[in-house]
């Protein structure tokens, strides 16, 4: 009896999860015209309206909005890769005095909300003229995923066996050659999580971007979206929404299919930070 | 002690300056772009200031103060907790079923839906907002089409537009997104007890439901702890971005949460000073509850 | 169109009836400011002493919301302005989200050069004035012709606003709210268009007999209802005096609670207690809620003139629209209309004043005001014979009411403060939720409005 009910409400949930999003996929190949008509889960009839997504790509400006957010993501996760790694480094293996404290203000700004700081943030960026700049977000969003970086790659250097660094240096490695050469290639599976992990923050971001990027052109894909659902209370095009919307969800889909275990430990690392 | 020998392996000179390539530019930009705008924050909280002036005044306290002469201030507060008490309260509950679910039962879906279940973590709440916004759609959408199926009338319910429901309505597209991640947390607590406390404890002729409560849910407290105060801190922290996107505040300040509408306050009213106070309050509210409720927590694991 | 032949409306009348069409066409490029002697900022400064219009270099930006007027005009003459100025770039930042997308560039003081306001009721001529970010131009309006040389200042039919004396916007867009109805169905049911407010309730309540909830709104935005109904129901309330509407855009004390605003509450909850007005509404944005109207789910909507335009692409076969100006006098009682205008301006941080000015001097010819005529089926603030244009029946119908001795034309030079505006939407989206009763939606007006004065 338990048992059933349990998998009763497992199949119940799958349901709840998965339906909005087949439907999703029906509606973005209708036409205006068959919202008004019939219900809302009648299945698109044909032809199918692929011009929906040519649309999204092409009139409602995804194709910029993507390669805009294509950019910041892989420029941002590189660097904040780079920033991370290295302090995470020196914070595991070559403490200081003071690194201690360090790694402490960085996790504890992980505590607080992000949204303290938007005012200033926003007039701070804007003097160095770095609002409405796609370089202006990369930067800041390479470094707002750093205390989350440094706290899951110093965990992953902690745990390396000591002698492997002493036998790069004692080979005459320099310590930059270590570092890049014997340290880094070591803590793939670590640095593989983060970038993932950084890659869909990244991505799904909305509220940077919305207060630094003022010019349409440099939109990113989460903020082209939430404006095109405004503009389609002057023309109702459903289906080129949900359409964009789908192109807002294909690279985050296939980051999740491809993997899923490391987002999974991605993410339950970062909440077991409190 | 781990530094010293590692010191020992590189010349001194050539040390020094790994050090500070390594941690330096890190630090530097994180004290401009995550540090200073904090402190600056709390310090443009005691002026008065449009933002589009170059002119701030002194008020000291004044925006403080206006904080408890603003009638729908409290409202945004009891609008916070309300989502956290039932973000809580859900997720947690359908998180904790459902992953007993996945790995007492042995079903050969577990991990399909495990990976289902998981998917709406990964979407933006850009994403969310939009699905969601359809769905409660009184006309098109698909909430009222379906409970029309059981009624003579057509179901008309403006589920975003009456405010007596629409923070309400807040609420499911909150757990539908944040359930998956949770459980996951869950089941790696479960699947760390050991198969042979549940032998022990049929033979001690523990039913499935004695099996939950006795054994699981005090083996799994540390994770439910931890999604507890992750769902505190995340909903409190950044519950005003659904929001924004579904109602943007209304109708009538209904669904307006603290965060929301410090962002009408500083981006569509221009007052920057008082915006800035709000997000000082935001940061206390914050922090009290999650010491409080690390307190609270505490003890109750010692109770147990 | 058998709709008469000429409409003028009354302020336009006067003479300007020559040929339109041509002196639009050669007036480009002898375009001369040199007629516009403008004595502020710019002149000294810039290379171009004598022909603006060939010197305009650069960029220049012009920021333009799109609603219901769409985007048409706004490209048509703007491209006209860029041929006429090779060397000038113009950017155009344009759309119905667009007050919202470049909120963060006029807050970091990098605004664009020109801007058409309209469409957000956060983002107003008064908000803009109160955060000293238009320029004033109150000297060079004075004198500023258009391109064709004419006085601009004698053509407006709204003039620009005064703020203690000091003019920052020209209105570009005139306008008039009311009531729309649902004129076919009105001819095939035989129903009268109402007089009054006794006609109107019999009809709500014929339409209620016939199964439809009469009046809807874009509940999502109270200020359609508010400026549609209520204003006009301020004044026939007042009998007939419009200085309740300046006394409540100057936040006098208590006229929040003063008798013609309860009097006009009385009759909004009244129509709302007999059910009249759809309760879904106030889910349902603007688009939603005109379509349900076109759908004849409802007989009634409160709009401006730009209705036509904006619902022209799902307007079903045979529909027909018709324009009261206000339903809520008494009987025999004269209609009241409460105009609207949109304006634009120049930004005081405007990098390209020159052009900015040649632009406005562009924009308020009778050619453009043709067009914009031609191309929304509404109304620019120009004076201009529209009988050659193809301006809607409706909007001509709102003309004629303007036009007739029978309307009082109520005029109101000021604005509300953005922010009691809002606690105004709210209030009335909450009174029309029934969650609070008249006496409370006067008291959270005057504790807003005593909040603003400070």
């Amino acid at each position: 009896m338990f048992k059933r009910m349990l998998r009763v409400s497992l199949w119940v949930w799958g349901l709840c999860v998965l339906y909005p999003l087949f439907w999703t996929v029906t509606t973005s190949l209708k036409s205006t015209g068959q919202f008004n008509l019939g219900h809302a889960w009648d299945l698109p009839r044909l032809p199918l309206q692929f011009v929906n997504f040519s649309d999204a790509w092409q009139k409602a400006h995804f194709g910029t909005y993507f390669l805009n957010s294509t950019a910041v993501v892989l420029s941002a996760v590189v660097l904040s890769l780079l920033l991370s790694a290295t302090t995470a480094f020196i914070m595991a293996r070559h403490p200081f005095r003071g690194s201690g404290l360090m790694f402490g203000l960085y996790i504890s700004t992980m505590m607080i909300p992000t949204i303290l700081g938007l005012v200033p943030l926003f007039f701070f960026m804007s003097s160095l003229h770095l609002t409405n700049s796609l370089t202006g977000l990369s930067l800041l969003y390479t470094i707002i995923q750093v205390p989350f970086g440094v706290f899951v790659l110093v965990g992953f250097f902690k745990a390396m066996p000591g002698e492997l660094e002493a036998a790069a240096a004692i080979d005459g490695c320099g310590i930059f050659g270590t570092f890049f050469k014997i340290m880094l290639p070591l803590a793939r599976s670590g640095l593989v999580t983060v970038a993932i992990m950084n890659a869909l923050a990244y991505w799904n971001e909305y509220l940077f971007a919305l207060v630094l990027v003022g010019s349409p052109e440099k939109y990113t894909v989460s903020i082209g979206l939430s404006f095109l659902q405004g503009e389609m209370q002057y023309s109702v095009e459903w289906g080129v929404l949900f359409a964009a919307l789908i192109i807002s969800v294909v690279p985050v889909f296939l980051l999740y299919v491809f993997f899923q275990r490391q987002i999974t430990a991605g993410l339950t690392a970062g909440a077991l930070k409190g | 002690m781990i530094a010293e020998r590692n010191k020992k392996l590189y010349s001194k000179g050539q040390y020094t300056w790994f050090l500070i390539v390594f941690i330096v530019p890190t630090f530097a930009l994180f004290c401009l772009l995550t540090l200073y705008p904090m402190v600056r924050g709390v310090y443009t909280s005691f002026f008065d200031w449009t933002g589009t002036s170059s002119k701030m005044t002194f008020i000291g306290l004044d925006n403080y103060r206006k904080l408890f002469d603003d009638e729908i201030i409290p409202r945004t507060i009891q609008h916070d907790y309300f989502l956290v008490f039932w973000k809580v309260l859900l997720i947690l509950l359908f998180a904790t079923v459902f992953a007993v679910a996945l790995t007492r039962l042995k079903l050969r879906e577990s991990a399909f839906f495990r990976a289902v279940f998981f998917f709406p973590n990964m979407i933006s709440v850009v994403v969310i907002g939009v699905l969601w916004r359809f769905i409660y759609n009184p006309n098109l959408g698909f909430l009222n089409s379906f409970l029309s199926l059981f009624t003579e009338k057509p179901v008309s319910i403006a589920w975003l537009g009456d405010s007596d429901l629409a923070l309400a309505a807040l609420v499911p597209p909150s757990v539908w997104a944040g359930i998956g991640f949770y459980m996951v947390l869950i089941m790696s607590g479960i699947m760390g007890i050991s198969e042979s406390l549940y032998e022990s404890a049929r033979i001690d002729g523990a039913g499935e439901w004695k099996q939950f409560t006795r054994l699981t849910i005090p083996l799994v407290w540390e994770q439910i702890k931890v999604s507890l105060l992750s769902i505190v801190m995340t909903t409190l922290n950044g519950s005003f971005l659904i929001v924004w996107l579904m109602t943007e505040g209304g109708p009538d300040n209904s669904t307006q949460v603290m965060g929301s509408y410090l962002y009408q306050v500083g981006f569509k009213q221009y007052q920057m000073g008082y915006a800035t106070a709000i997000g000082v309050m935001i940061l206390v509210l914050s922090l009290l509850t999650t010491v409080l409720l690390n307190r609270l927590l505490r003890r109750e694991t010692h109770e147990w | 169109m058998n709709f008469k032949k000429t409409v003028i409306p009354a302020m336009l009348s006067l003479g300007l009836m020559s040929a339109l069409v041509g002196c639009g066409s050669n007036g480009g490029n002898e375009a001369s400011p040199t007629s516009s002697p403008s004595p502020s900022v710019s002149s000294s400064a810039s290379s171009s002493p004598t022909n603006a219009s060939e010197g305009l270099k650069g960029k220049l930006e012009i920021q333009y919301f799109v609603g219901g007027y769409g985007d048409t005009w706004w490209k048509e003459t703007i491209s006209e302005f860029e041929k006429m100025n090779p060397d000038l770039e113009v950017v155009q930042h344009a759309g119905p989200k667009i007050n919202e997308q470049m909120k963060t560039r006029w807050i970091e003081g990098n605004p664009p050069d020109v801007v058409y306001i309209d469409g957000d009721g956060t983002f107003t001529e008064k908000l803009l004035v109160q955060n000293e970010q238009l320029m004033d131009i109150t000297d060079w309006i004075a004198t500023a012709k258009n391109s064709d040389g004419e006085p601009i200042k004698d053509q407006l039919i709204g003039q620009p606003r005064s703020y203690d004396g000091v003019n920052y916007a020209i209105p570009l867009v005139f306008g008039v709210f009311g009531t729309w109805y649902d004129k076919a169905l009105f001819q095939k049911n035989g129903w009268e268009v109402p007089k009054d407010w006794a006609g109107f309730l019999e009809l709500n309540q014929k339409a209620m007999d016939a199964g439809i909830i009469p009046y809807i709104h874009q509940g999502q935005y109270p200020s359609y209802i508010i400026r549609g109904l209520l204003n006009s129901g301020f004044v026939t309330e007042n009998n007939g005096d419009p200085a309740i509407l300046k006394d409540i855009n100057a936040l006098k004390e208590g006229v929040f609670k003063s008798a013609p605003v309860m009097g006009m509450l009385s009759k909004l909850t009244e129509m709302n207690g007999k059910g009249y007005i759809n309760k879904a509404a106030l889910a349902l944005n603007h688009t939603d809620s005109q379509n349900q109207w076109l759908q004849h789910k409802a007989i009634f909507i409160p709009c401006g003139l730009w209705l036509e335009n904006e619902m022209k692409k799902t307007m079903p076969e045979g529909f027909d629209y018709g324009f009261i100006p206000s339903v809520t006098q008494a009987q025999g009682g004269k209609f009241v209309a409460v105009p609207y205008t949109n304006e634009i301006g120049i930004a005081k941080e405007a990098k390209n004043v020159d052009a900015a000015k040649a632009f406005l001097q562009f924009v308020f010819t009778k050619k453009a005001a043709i067009r914009w005529a031609e191309t929304t089926g509404a109304l620019m603030n120009l004076k201009v014979d529209l009988e050659s244009t193809q301006a809607s029946g409706a909007v001509k119908s709102a003309m004629s009411y303007l036009n007739s001795d029978n309307t009082i034309v109520a005029s109101v030079d000021n604005e509300m403060d953005p922010t009691v505006a809002k606690a105004m939407d709210d209030a009335t989206a909450a009174l029309l939720g029934e969650k609070i009763t008249k006496e409370e939606w006067a008291d959270r007006m005057e504790k807003a409005a005593a909040a603003a004065r400070k």
